[in-house]
């Protein structure tokens, strides 16, 4: 499959979510939104971000050296949809509905390109920082003592919460792995990056 | 195994790191004796401590050791583990930066905020501070750990990344190929093995103190998300365990490297020895729930688990590295030291120390002995005689020490370790009679066993400053392989 046609899906992905039915179905439980719809924007945004990588690195990596402030950025961005009152907010307001969408895209496209100038230390802290986190949002959606949002159910927090832990401890396991266990593309990149904050 | 000689020597700023990390440990243990000993003599009545301030001292007391004692052993970790893998100086001095600024939140929060719940910080003491702290100070004690905690995970993701570049996984850091493989390749150094369990077993425990930190903070914060207090409890241990359990394991690295020097004989990395060190990976992680036996709520298989554990888990590495002490130092005229003499009195306060832990893992026992002095008694042997004396053995050994010692040195060594054996010793008694931990004000008939304990702290923060002394006025004879 070419570029272009990868582009392409993605591009139909987004306008899917943004204009059909689709992202309402997709936003009728909390756990479909929280753990469907947005990471579904952010791959889209990832994507959107394959051809620009060698257009704008001299300038990137000026203002974004070892991807550091793009993945602080991008947690930010991340950790704003988290909270339940800006996800409700987003059903019933069009344009918070649009600053959503927009915002996971182009949280997915400062990923992709601070990822690959980013120290193998800072990606394994910001995954480290990011199970962390799914482990830490599972239990308050457990323990929230009450109806977070207009639009959800209590129950829909539980299985919200339920999620989180699920999809954070899938995380752990897929990236312990390769550490405990070893493979050739983990090591032949460990051996190529080599630290220069001294 | 390694031949000092054929290593190249550190570069300045790795060894300014390694000595700032051992400089500032020697000090705040001496300080955190002092404070030590005035709880000691607040509970001999030979102190007006007021209970407030006794119980800032007890939390400044536990989570100044546990830390600095992370700190000492992973800078003997990274001093040795470098002989064979490629760390990077800038995480070393990163992590003391987010050290020292967690030590400046956590003082904060105890002796400004008032925060005096332990160490521990169970839930729900921290939101509870009944007048004596507010939501702010408990919020500065668990935001310092928390930056502590992000500084030892830069650290031990950099020894990850260095192990995995250069045996290709953390499964063959610990020898696994040789172990359960027929693999003939030389097994990594005994540094590596013990570095990789460490890295392993306290990320893991990072992780869990970073979550319950966060949701402790969050009920701070906002009480109405309740915390589940036995969930909690459960993380706070397992991190805890793990993490000062630790300490041990990457200062014996020491012992490791050390006695093959003085004796010319290498130490052996055999499938006993991976064995020993794979299991205790394991068993580390698996043994906290006998801090939660008095916990009837907790399912009996996990304090079953927690007995059996403790039966087994200490012992593994404890035993492989004494016998091979002293294996390695039978007949092999072996000159003894500072560095070589501290190093055997820790194999030998780290085994002592072993045993009354075994006994209050037992349920049975520790339906008496729980939360009673008996276990500060086993706790303060084997840090103070088995640890902290292998880090000064250590400290001895790296300002180069060695050779016959001073008549100093010589009665530093012997009030140190009686010291630290009567402290612990008097402990074990008071515990024995039932005598409660955590007491700021003892009763008239418990003031007997406490008076003598003063003395030995007394005796051990008095060992201790010389040893402090004499390795910050020898640093400039420091060694740099
Ligand atoms: C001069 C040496 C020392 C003295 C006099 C001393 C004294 C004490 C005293 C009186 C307590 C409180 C006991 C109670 O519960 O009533 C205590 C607790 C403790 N000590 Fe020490 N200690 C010394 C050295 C050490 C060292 C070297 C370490 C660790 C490396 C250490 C770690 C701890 C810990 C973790 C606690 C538990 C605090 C708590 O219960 O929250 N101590 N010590
Ligand atoms: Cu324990």
């Amino acid at each position: 499959m070419t570029l272009r046609a990868v582009i392409i899906m993605a591009l139909g992905m987004v306008v899917a979510i943004t204009a059909t039915p689709l992202g309402h179905w997709l936003e009728s439980t909390m756990v479909s939104h929280v753990l469907v719809e947005l990471p579904l924007l952010v791959v889209a945004g990832i994507i959107f971000a394959l051809p620009l990588k060698p257009v704008s690195q001299p300038l990137l990596n000026w203002v974004n050296r070892g991807g550091i402030c793009g993945l602080i950025t991008a947690s930010f961005l991340l950790a704003f949809w988290m909270l339940p009152r800006w996800l409700d907010t987003s059903l019933g307001d069009p344009w918070v509905a649009s600053a959503k969408y927009g915002s996971m895209v182009l949280t997915g496209m400062i990923l992709a390109l601070s990822w690959p100038s980013a120290h193998v230390i800072t990606r394994a802290v910001v995954k480290i920082e990011f199970l962390t986190m799914f482990f830490r949002l599972g239990w308050l959606y457990l323990i929230s003592p009450e109806r977070l949002c207009n639009n959800y159910l209590l129950t829909d927090q539980i299985w919200l919460g339920r999620g989180f832990l699920l999809v954070g401890l899938a995380l752990t396991i897929t990236w312990a792995y390769p550490i405990l266990f070893g493979n050739a593309v983990l090591e032949q990149q460990l051996t190529e990056r080599k630290l220069s904050i001294d | 195994m390694n031949d000092s000689t054929a290593i190249a020597p550190m570069p300045g700023s790795s060894k300014l790191a390694i000595l700032a990390y051992l400089g500032i440990s020697a000090l705040v243990y001496v300080l955190m004796m002092v404070l030590g000993l005035l709880m000691r003599m607040g509970q001999a009545n030979w102190l007006g401590l007021p209970a407030d301030l006794f119980y800032q001292i007890m939390t400044a007391h536990g989570a100044g050791m546990v830390g600095i004692s992370g700190l000492a052993g992973s800078a003997v970790m990274w001093y040795f583990l470098r002989r064979y893998v490629d760390l990077t100086v800038g995480i070393l001095w990163a992590n003391l930066a987010f050290f020292l600024s967690g030590v400046v939140l956590i003082l904060g929060g105890i002796f400004l905020g008032g925060y005096a719940g332990g160490w521990t910080f169970l839930f729900p003491l921290p939101s509870h501070g009944m007048g004596l702290w507010g939501p702010v100070g408990a919020a500065c004690f668990l935001g310092g750990l928390l930056l502590i905690g992000v500084g030892f995970l830069l650290l031990y993701l950099d020894v990850a990344r260095a192990i995995i570049s250069k045996y290709g996984s953390l499964a063959r850091g610990l020898g696994w190929p040789q172990l359960f493989g027929n693999s003939d390749e030389t097994p990594p150094p005994a540094a590596v093995v013990a570095a990789t369990m460490v890295l392993l077993v306290n990320i893991t425990g990072i992780v869990a103190g970073a979550v319950v930190l966060v949701l402790i903070l969050v009920n701070l914060f906002m009480p109405e998300f309740e915390v589940d207090a036995l969930l909690t409890k459960n993380l706070i241990y397992f991190f805890g365990h793990v993490f000062i359990n630790a300490t041990i394991y990457q200062a014996v690295i020491a012992v490791y490297e050390i006695l093959p020097e003085y004796t010319k004989r290498p130490w052996k990395v055999n499938k006993v020895f991976l064995g020993a060190w794979t299991a205790s990976t394991i068993m580390v992680m698996a043994v906290y729930p006998h801090h939660l036996l008095m916990d009837f709520v907790m399912p009996t298989w996990a304090l079953v688990l927690g007995q059996i554990m403790s039966y087994t888990g200490g012992f593994p590495i404890l035993v492989v590295t004494a016998f091979g002490a002293l294996t390695i130092v039978h007949r092999s005229g072996i000159q003894w030291d500072m560095p070589s003499g501290l190093l055997f009195l820790s194999m030998f306060g780290w085994a002592v120390g072993v045993v009354p832990a075994v006994i209050d893992g037992t349920i049975a026992v520790n339906n008496v002995m729980h939360n009673t002095m008996w276990v500060p008694g086993h706790f303060h042997m084997y840090l103070i005689v088995g640890l902290v004396a292998m880090l000064f053995g250590f400290k001895y050994y790296i300002t180069g020490q060695d050779g016959k010692p001073g008549m100093f040195d010589k009665l530093a060594f012997w009030i140190y370790s009686l010291g630290g054996v009567g402290l612990s010793v008097t402990f074990l008694i008071s515990g024995y009679f039932s005598v409660p931990r955590r007491w700021a004000q003892h009763m008239p008939e418990w003031v007997g066993l406490s008076q003598p304990a003063a003395l030995m702290g007394a005796a051990v923060a008095l060992g201790a400053a010389i040893f402090a002394i004499r390795f910050l006025t020898s640093l400039k004879h420091a060694r740099a392989v």
